[in-house]
């Protein structure tokens, strides 16, 4: 039984390394010395996911319950630990802080013996388990509150940053598989086949080590990562490779992965979630096909034979069950584009070319809507299949190398998406917030606003754009222009404007002013320009009126 | 409460205000005269007609503006000055050579300035003093109960053994660290454990204000002099951490010495490889320290987490508030703004 103790002080030495190689081979180190099915486990807190990426749990904690736990387990106020927060930047690591003396400083906390009851790796899957079943607010709390009242310091600090979602070691589950690569002397390339096909860095790490990771296959039902593409903007970016690509509409729906197998269906969103109650007639029409099978498409809502638009498709989100109403008013239908998998046999190191062959076989033998394929020789033709697209209500376009394996889980150059920004709107930033990953820290997140009179009403948040070193020296000016913080969120003076682009304006009840942007991407800093020099609300609803439905 | 710090000192737009003295306290602008807690450039603004402070902070004053031609009247620590009945002394802060607290007192009443201090012992400055008083102006830089910093020797081992690793791995230490103070700690430290030190022009330069009272530095050299060589660690105040003095060391093991460092996130401002919470400041647990050996009926509390300090002391009973000012009541008006736009 390995100490969970052992992975929290691994996974606190991998965030102190600052070379890639000297944190895999850390992970290296301690995952060639976990025991038993602890390393199951420990693969996978190290990729920062509780859980393996096929199963549909999470522990859903949100930041205040934990807060909560920990103010309860230190002895400190709840308004004391948030400060503590927002002032290290990352609440596992403040609480870290907070019990590295005990008892805490003059404040009554839980007197413990962490060595005395030291939990093994383990347990914690078994407990993370089990707040991820517990339903109620107050169940969870005490459940992290059980876990942190028997943690050491850097226990509680991995402990949070796993709840929060993010460990912030500078590694991630690649990092992982070179571990395990090193660790047990395996293939790199056959580790990360392994994993795509069992979904779990977990089970990858200990056929790692048994020397079977040839017997891991590819299983239906379990969701594997979508290939992501990577954006161009015009269309000579790529004039020289254009040969190479076959160009598809890029559609404005929900990307899915839909699993075949007899009368059974599966269809799996981005983020790995089981959607397929949502979409109960595409379930239906998938399961008359003939085979078994995994193909990657659009789940869009459809009209007259032809794609109806993003916001009448949100409308169907987010319902576990969509009632019968909703369903006639709002029909949804799935286009696929890609076979990953036919009969048992998995298609992902073929070539794009082979596997759309496979797909074209499948619909020829039922009702299967297939995304067109197109062929575009110069940038010129590429804007006017651009501009069909757009005219059939869809997106942009979608390139993709003919010769090109599927890479599951990654963003490559493989494939590229050619979207046109809508337009571009002057904000001026309201509000500012720690980003997470590589940006940790840092002020990245920006809350920003369009004028509406002499006021100011919030219209999106954007989380890139702008250089690591510019995200630095706008960071050193917001906090200077701090007025409030509330949590992790600091409000500051309205006076940065920012140029933002974004895909579409939408009506929304998230922000003040009514609107919201899609896909807001920060161009670039306005110093020239002054907060009162913003666009205002009146231009929004007149973009908005200009474009609505596009 | 109004007036706060009555009857010693007034809360005015430009700072603290002495009335008695005709003084302002650690002005941030020009001032007719002003009594300086210590020479750092955030309480010691260049331009005041006159300066009280000790002959330390008078001198390294003098040093960072060589221009200025005010007067000075030098005051040592336990020295009394009297006017209109209210008398002024100086206490040792522990925070950087010549650093003091400004004690006020009148007719039974008493009021203690902290300027900036620490209760940890350090090299080159007098351990800070406690003298009781009614009234306690404190600092609260780390007002906050994650900040809890170790003993300097402590850290100095950590300095020595960051700086021995660099060595090692044939890469040279670059020790961020502020030029006043904190630099030439660093340059003793390392004297004392063989490590000769290259010192950035902003700390080389007071070095004779050091040597003054009693401080040797035989092993440091400037770096006007020439790029750190094999076995030297330069020490460089932490705004170079991204400019060519350290860019253009090639292979280099940067260490960034402040209270700061205590947040993981400081690694990616600057860069670092090692992160030491040294600081000049009070942690948290010697700024209670501080309160319980000073025992005031009232604390006000400035700088850093003033406001959450104040709510802690309260909390324990303590009667407590931030010093206000007009930046935190505009930032009440934005806030309800803000409150009311977000849903």
């Amino acid at each position: 039984m390995t100490a969970y103790q052992v992975l929290a002080e691994t996974l606190d030495a991998v965030a102190k390394e600052r070379g890639k190689l000297a944190k895999i081979e850390r992970l290296a180190e301690m995952l060639g010395r976990v025991e038993g099915e602890g390393l199951k486990v420990a693969a996978r807190l190290a990729s920062g996911s509780p859980f393996a990426e096929w199963e549909q749990a999470v522990t859903s904690v949100g930041w205040v319950t934990v807060a909560k736990a920990a103010a309860s387990v230190t002895g400190w106020d709840l308004e004391t630990i948030g400060a503590c927060a927002t002032a290290i930047g990352d609440l596992g690591e403040a609480v870290g802080l907070l019990l590295t003396e005990e008892p805490p400083m003059g404040a009554g906390g839980t007197a413990r013996s962490p060595t005395v009851n030291a939990m093994s790796i383990s347990e914690v899957d078994a407990r993370l388990r089990e707040l991820a079943r517990e339903r109620k607010a107050a169940g969870k709390q005490a459940a992290v509150e059980a876990m942190l009242a028997r943690s050491s310091p850097v226990e509680a600090k991995y402990l949070i940053k796993t709840l929060s979602g993010g460990l912030r070691i500078g590694a991630d589950v690649t990092t992982v598989e070179e571990a395990i690569s090193q660790a047990f002397g395996a293939d790199r390339e056959a580790v990360a086949r392994a994993r795509r096909d069992c979904g779990d860095i977990g089970e990858t790490a200990v056929a790692a080590r048994e020397g079977n990771l040839g017997e891991i296959r590819f299983r239906l039902f379990h969701p594997i990562g979508f290939m992501l593409a990577t954006p161009i903007e015009a269309a000579d970016e790529v004039a020289q490779e254009l040969p190479l690509f076959a160009v598809e509409d890029k559609y404005d729906g929900i990307r899915a992965h839909a699993h075949k197998s007899g009368t059974r269906v599966a269809l799996f969103s981005r983020t790995l979630d089981d959607v397929t109650a949502q979409f109960p007639e595409v379930a239906a029409s998938l399961a008359k096909l003939s085979g078994s099978f995994l193909l990657d498409g659009e789940v869009l809502a459809w009209k007259d034979g032809r794609p109806d638009s993003f916001f009448r498709l949100q409308r169907r989100l987010g319902r576990k069950a969509p009632e019968t109403e909703l369903l006639s008013e709002i029909p949804v239908a799935f286009v696929a584009y890609d076979c990953l998998a036919r009969d048992g046999r998995p298609l992902f190191e073929e070539e794009w070319s082979v596997r759309r062959k496979e797909l074209e076989a499948i619909s020829r033998g039922g009702e299967l809507l297939v995304s067109p394929v197109m062929r575009a020789e110069t940038p010129a033709e590429l804007d006017s299949l651009f501009d069909e697209a757009r005219e059939r209500g869809n997106e942009g376009l979608m390139l993709k190398s003919r010769d090109s394996t599927y890479q599951a889980g990654k963003r490559g150059r493989a494939w590229r998406k050619y979207k046109k920004a809508l337009a571009t709107l002057d904000v001026v930033v309201t509000a500012v917030q720690q980003g997470n990953g590589k940006r940790a820290g840092m002020l990245s997140d920006y809350t920003f606003a369009v004028r509406d009179g002499d006021r100011f009403v919030n219209i999106g948040k954007a989380y890139s754009g702008l250089t690591d070193e510019e995200i630095r020296k706008m960071g050193t000016h917001f906090r200077k222009i701090t007025v409030a913080r509330y949590g992790p969120v600091r409000a500051v003076l309205p006076e940065v404007v920012l140029e933002v682009s974004f895909d579409s304006i939408q009506k929304s009840t998230r922000h003040k002013s009514g609107f919201a942007l899609r896909c807001p991407r920060i161009v670039r800093l306005r110093p020239d320009k002054r907060a009162e020099e913003a666009d205002t609300l009146q231009t929004v609803v007149e973009l908005y009126d200009r474009t609505a439905g596009r | 409460m109004d007036e706060p710090l009555a009857p010693f000192l007034e809360v005015r737009p430009e700072g603290l205000y002495c009335p008695a003295f005709e003084a302002a306290v650690d002005p941030p602008l020009p001032a007719r005269r002003a009594i300086l807690s210590h020479a750092h450039s955030d309480h010691a603004a260049p331009g005041h007609e006159e300066v009280w402070g000790t002959p330390e902070t008078i001198a390294v004053y003098r040093r960072r503006n060589p221009d200025w031609a005010g007067e000075a009247q030098e005051m040592r620590y336990g020295e009394r000055l009297e006017r209109h009945g209210t008398t002024l002394e100086l206490y040792p802060a522990g925070h950087v050579l010549g650093s003091a607290q400004v004690f006020f007192e009148r007719e039974g009443r008493s009021l203690l300035y902290t300027g900036d201090f620490k209760r940890r012992t350090s090299r080159t400055s007098v351990p800070a003093a406690a003298p009781p008083a009614q009234i306690l102006a404190t600092e609260t830089t780390f007002g906050l109960p994650v900040f809890r910093f170790p003993e300097t020797k402590v850290l100095e081992d950590r300095l020595v053994a960051a700086c021995r690793r660099a060595f090692e791995e044939e890469k040279t230490p670059v020790l961020l660290a502020y030029a006043f103070g904190k630099a030439q700690e660093i340059a003793l430290a390392l004297t004392d454990a063989g490590i000769p030190t290259v010192l950035h022009g902003a700390a080389w330069k007071l070095l004779p204000e050091f040597e003054a009272a009693g401080h040797a530095f035989p092993t440091s050299r400037a770096y006007e002099t020439g790029p750190a060589q094999p076995g030297e660690a330069l020490v460089v105040p932490p705004y170079c951490a991204r400019t060519p003095v350290v860019r253009n060391v090639k292979r280099r093991r940067i260490v960034y010495l402040s209270g700061w460092a205590a947040r993981e996130a400081s690694r990616a401002d600057f860069d670092a490889d090692v992160l030491i919470p040294w600081s000049d400041h009070a942690d948290f647990p010697g700024l209670l320290q501080h309160v319980a050996d000073v025992a005031p009926r009232h604390v006000v509390t400035m700088h850093g987490y003033s406001r959450d300090f104040a709510r802690i002391l309260t909390t324990r009973g303590l009667d407590a508030e931030p010093l206000s000012s007009a930046r935190e009541r505009l930032s009440e008006d934005v806030a309800g703004a803000q409150e009311e736009s977000e849903t």
